[in-house]
Parts: C-alpha cells; structure tokens; sequence
C-alpha cells in the first residue's frame, strides 16, 4: 500500500512512526455487511415513500364516507388534523393530501409508486442477501445469535437510556449496565430482530404480490388482506428502529459510526470498553 | 482502568491459559456458534487515519450518488414539492423504470402454472364487489344489439356470436374466486360463465397466435365520451380452467355495472384485465396494446 512508501517530501512522516505508538484495532464489521447496511438506507427509504403512495390508493384504515367531504380515509383526516392544529399550517391547499406529500412521493400516482417499489423491492431482497453473505464471511453473525438472557437485559438498557436525560438532569450517578460481548442485549436483540422483520416484509410484500401463484404464502400470514396489514405495521418497526438508532450512533463515541464504513474499531477490550462507559 | 474490574469482567475465562493473549481474550469460546473475538492487529495510527480518510471519501461520493439516483428515478411530482425547480426529466428514466417493471413481469410470468388452481371460497366468505368502471358506467342500450366478435381465428374468418349462442353452445362453469385489483383491494365473488379454453378449443386461433386482445367499445371516460378499453393476455392464461368468459355474478345476470353481458373473469391476474362488456377478442402473435400498459402499469399482471 503507498501509506507504507510515503513519497520523501513529507518531512516528519518517519519520525511520526517512531513517536506515534500503533493503535490495537479490530475489525467490527465485514466489509458486505458495511456496504449493504448503508445501501438499506436509500432502499429503505425508497421503499417507504413508495410503499404509503401505493397505500393511498386502497387504505387499510377507513371509515364511513363523510357526509360532506366524501373522505373515508384516516390518513388524510391525519392530515386535516394536522392543518388545522398545527400553526402556520392553517392555510395549506389540501390538508386531506398532507400526509401524502410529506410522508410518500404523493397521492394519485400509484403506477410510478408501483414501478419504483418493485426496483427498490429486488434491490432490498438482493442487498440483504449480500448482508447475510457478509455476516456469514465475516464471523459477525455470532455476534447477533440471541441469547437466552437478552429479554431482561434488553430491559434494563432500556432502562438506562429512558432515565439518562432525567439521571443528567437531577445530576445523579447513573451506570450503564455491563457487557463483555460485542453488542449489548438491547442492541442484539434489535439487530437481530430487524432483518427477520426484513424477511417477513419481503414474505409479506411476495404475499401480497402474488396472492394466487403464492397462494399458500398469503395463507400463511392469514389471507391477501390481511398479509396487507403485516406489511404494513412492519414497516413502522423500520421508521421505529431508525430513530433511536440513528440518535444513538451520534451519542456514542465516534468509534462506532466509523466502523461502519471503515470497518476497525479501536475499541479492542470490552472490558474496557464497559469501563470507560461508567 | 482499574486491574480488578478487568479480571471481573473476563472472570468466565479459564485462568489456566497463560499464554492467551490478553486483548483476545473477551469471550469465552462456546463452540460453533458463541461470540469469537475479532483479531485484534496493531496499526500506525497514521495508516487508521488514512483509512478512515479514504473509506469516508468514499462514503461520500456513494452518498452523492444516491442523492443523484433519487434525483433521476424520483417522479417529477415529488421532486417539484422538494423545491426542485430544474427538469429532471433524463432520457434514460423511462426505460430504466420500465425495465424495473418488465423484470416484475418477467417473475410473474416464470411463477405462472397452467396447472395451479387459485383457491377457491365458500358463499359465506363472499364479500361485496364495488362498480369499479374507470370511467362513467355505460348506457345499457348498447346491450340490445349486443354481439361477440372473434377475430385472428384459424379460418381467417371473422366471426359473430350473440349471448344465446354462447350461453347454449357451452357448458356454464362456476366458481367463488378472489379478485384482486392493482389498488389493493380485494373481493371475493360467485361467477359463472364458460370458459374460455372451451371458446379457443371451438373457434381455434391462428396457429402463431400467442396472445389475445380483449376489447369493450362500450367503455367510457370519466366525462362519458366512448374510451375503448382494451387488454392484452397471452393465451397461455387464457387457456387456464378458471378463465372464465363470466355471464353470471352471484347468482345473477351480469348487471351493467359488473360488465354484462358478458365479462372476463381471470383470477390469476390483476382486477384491470378483467374486461367489463366485452365485444371483440382478436388473436395474435405480436403482444397487443394494453390500456394500462400505456398508462405506466405493467403489461402482464400475473397473480
């Protein structure tokens, strides 16, 4: 590698090896795994925004017509309730349609929604299949085998982090549980959970896709209308993983976002790693 | 960091292996499937830091990209309400986005089986059936002088048929399907119609026909002015048990709403090819023009 030549104008490059002690790093993630985490997140977003357009179309959630507005739709009384409640909102041309142009690529277009969630659709299927690849070759998917403790540990994380802002605020001591392995339980047991719930949506959405080829796979999850539903809320497991995940990876040490796209982390003991934390 | 904590924390690990090296030795092996720990190696820092410089370089360029690729595949709409005020309209969008839906179709077509049969209900899980015309509901007088043509037949001649002799000439099949329409939303209905193998077995096509266009002259737009509606489906579909040509629906003659007097009812694809008051069927061995195909939707719509 040319880090190992440096060219002879860098003046201090020698002696910065001498000075510099070399750094304990281990590979955390492999390499499959880092490239088709960050794919999901176009693809995943992708699939959202496209998925609630097709939703549009047929919601599952409905009511009797209104009398006067002809509306049966509780995303688009969502969204009226939000127009009317939320300042600066009141004069929005089509309160019925908020939801729709904030949350997906906008209502009445359900052939382009459906054209772009069958790209993202065999994007997400072969990206995961990289993803599992990737943890097979690369030893990680011992690291997300749940374990028979998770449950209650997950818990007591939960804990920790629900009562952080209070502990911060009152000033009191407040200790993050212990771990020695490479995730703690809470993060086991959603990383582990969260591409399972990435089969079931790909099961969920074939069910659905093709009710009668398939017609035992749509039975399976208990008819078309209902493997509709599962479809459905699973993808609000995704929106309600991302949050905390997302706010999480920018509360811990930098370490952690770096190795997910350079793939050490200098963060070798786990002991110490725990210590620190305390 | 205190020594005490650190022999706490590794306490699982069998202290006779003195020479296990200490930064390795985090967990306990537990055969094939317990956590292993990761090999730790010593780096420059300098390298660490080239690394991560190069790796998220990287990271960002793939970024630019998606932005780019949600840019170009994001429909006009959506990226109008962004605040994108420039054309985005790139040559090659269409045809990608197209080849995206003729791969879907492509599986479709590769999961089909002539010999599966869809699943069929009882008349206690039938649910309703809305009017589901695109556009206006047709006038029903165009049901007095109501006539079947079929076209691209073998004989090379073009052939009329009335409803007595469809209904007489075979035998009526039944069956409580599901319709499925590309919306979403489904509904299970009684049918009963004759098949349309039967049709194709009495009036042979061509012999390179592969496909059939199904057509309603009688179909209007939302304002009421004639909109011919008119769907391909390739014959091997066609030619499936429970294909039906539907005279029938829940017992009774096809009202105008449901597509009489007579409607194809092909359960093992979308709501949109079950043409409502049809009046032609032309074979043929080029794939024929389909009404939502030209609209963005997908051309084969297997089930």
């Amino acid at each position: 590698m040319s880090h190992s030549t440096p060219p002879a104008n860098e003046p201090n490059s020698a002696s910065t090896l001498l000075e510099e002690p070399g750094v304990l790093v281990a590979k955390k993630h492999h390499f499959l795994v880092r490239w088709s985490h960050w794919l999901n997140v176009p693809i995943l977003l992708g699939l959202i925004l496209s998925g609630i357009s097709i939703y549009w179309a047929s919601p599952i959630y409905r009511h009797k017509p209104d009398p006067i507005t002809g509306n049966f739709d509780v995303a688009s009384d969502i969204g009226i309730w939000i127009c009317t409640h939320v300042p600066g909102l009141h004069h929005y041309s089509s309160p019925p349609d908020w939801l729709y142009n904030h949350m997906s690529l906008g209502p009445g277009m359900l052939a382009l929604a459906l054209r772009l969630h069958w790209l993202c659709a065999y994007s997400f299927m072969l990206n995961g299949t990289v993803y599992v690849a990737g943890l097979f070759m690369g030893g990680g998917w011992r690291s997300l085998l749940p374990r028979r403790t998770d449950l209650f540990d997950a818990f007591r994380i939960l804990r920790y982090y629900l009562g952080l802002p209070f502990a911060k605020l009152i000033r009191r001591k407040w200790l993050h549980p212990r771990f020695n392995t490479k995730y703690n339980a809470l993060q086991r047991v959603s990383y582990f959970s969260v591409p399972v719930a990435g089969l079931l949506s790909v099961a969920t959405g074939w069910s659905i896709h093709k009710p009668m080829q398939l017609y035992w796979l749509s039975a399976f999850f208990g008819g078309y209308d209902a493997a509709r539903v599962w479809h459905f809320w699973l993808m609000w497991l995704y929106i309600l993983f991302v949050v905390p995940h997302v706010i999480l990876v920018f509360a811990d040490p930098w370490d952690t976002l770096r190795s997910m796209i350079v793939g050490w982390s200098t963060r070798v003991k786990r002991s110490e790693f725990t210590a620190n934390e305390q | 960091m205190n020594n005490e904590e650190k022999v706490d924390s590794v306490d699982h690990e069998p202290r006779t292996n003195e020479t296990a090296p200490s930064v390795a030795s985090v967990e306990k092996l537990q055969g094939h499937f317990g956590e292993q720990p990761p090999p730790v190696i010593e780096m420059a820092p300098r390298v660490l830091r080239y690394r991560t410089r190069r790796d998220f370089l990287l990271f960002g360029a793939g970024a630019m990209v998606a932005l780019a690729g949600g840019a170009f595949l994001l429909p006009e709409d959506t990226l109008r309400r962004m605040g994108v005020r420039r054309d985005m309209n790139f040559p090659g969008k269409e045809w990608f986005l197209n080849r995206a839906l003729r791969f879907d179709d492509d599986v479709a077509e590769a999961l089909y089986s002539e010999n599966r049969i869809v699943p069929t209900y009882t008349k206690s899980q039938i649910t309703p059936l809305k009017n589901n015309y695109n556009g206006a509901t047709p006038d029903p007088a165009y049901l007095s002088g109501w006539n079947l043509t079929l076209d691209g037949l073998a004989s090379g001649l073009s052939i009329s048929l009335d409803l007595r002799t469809l209904k007489t000439r075979f035998s009526i099949h039944e069956q409580i399907t599901r319709l499925v329409c590309v919306e979403g939303w489904s509904a299970i209905a009684w049918w009963s119609g004759l098949r349309f193998d039967d049709l194709l077995s009495a009036y042979p096509p061509m012999s390179q026909a592969k496909w059939a266009r199904v057509e309603s002259s009688v179909n209007l737009d939302d304002s009421g002015n004639p909109d011919p509606y008119f769907m391909s489906i390739d014959l091997a579909t066609a030619r499936h048990p429970q294909t039906l040509l539907a005279t029938h629906f829940n017992g009774q003659s096809l009202t105008v709403d449901h597509g009489a007097p007579l409607r194809l009812l092909v359960p093992v694809k979308l709501g949109l090819k079950n043409v409502k008051a049809i009046t032609k069927i032309t074979y043929s061995a080029e794939e024929p023009r389909d009404y939502w195909a030209e609209r963005g939707y997908s051309r084969y719509d297997g089930i």
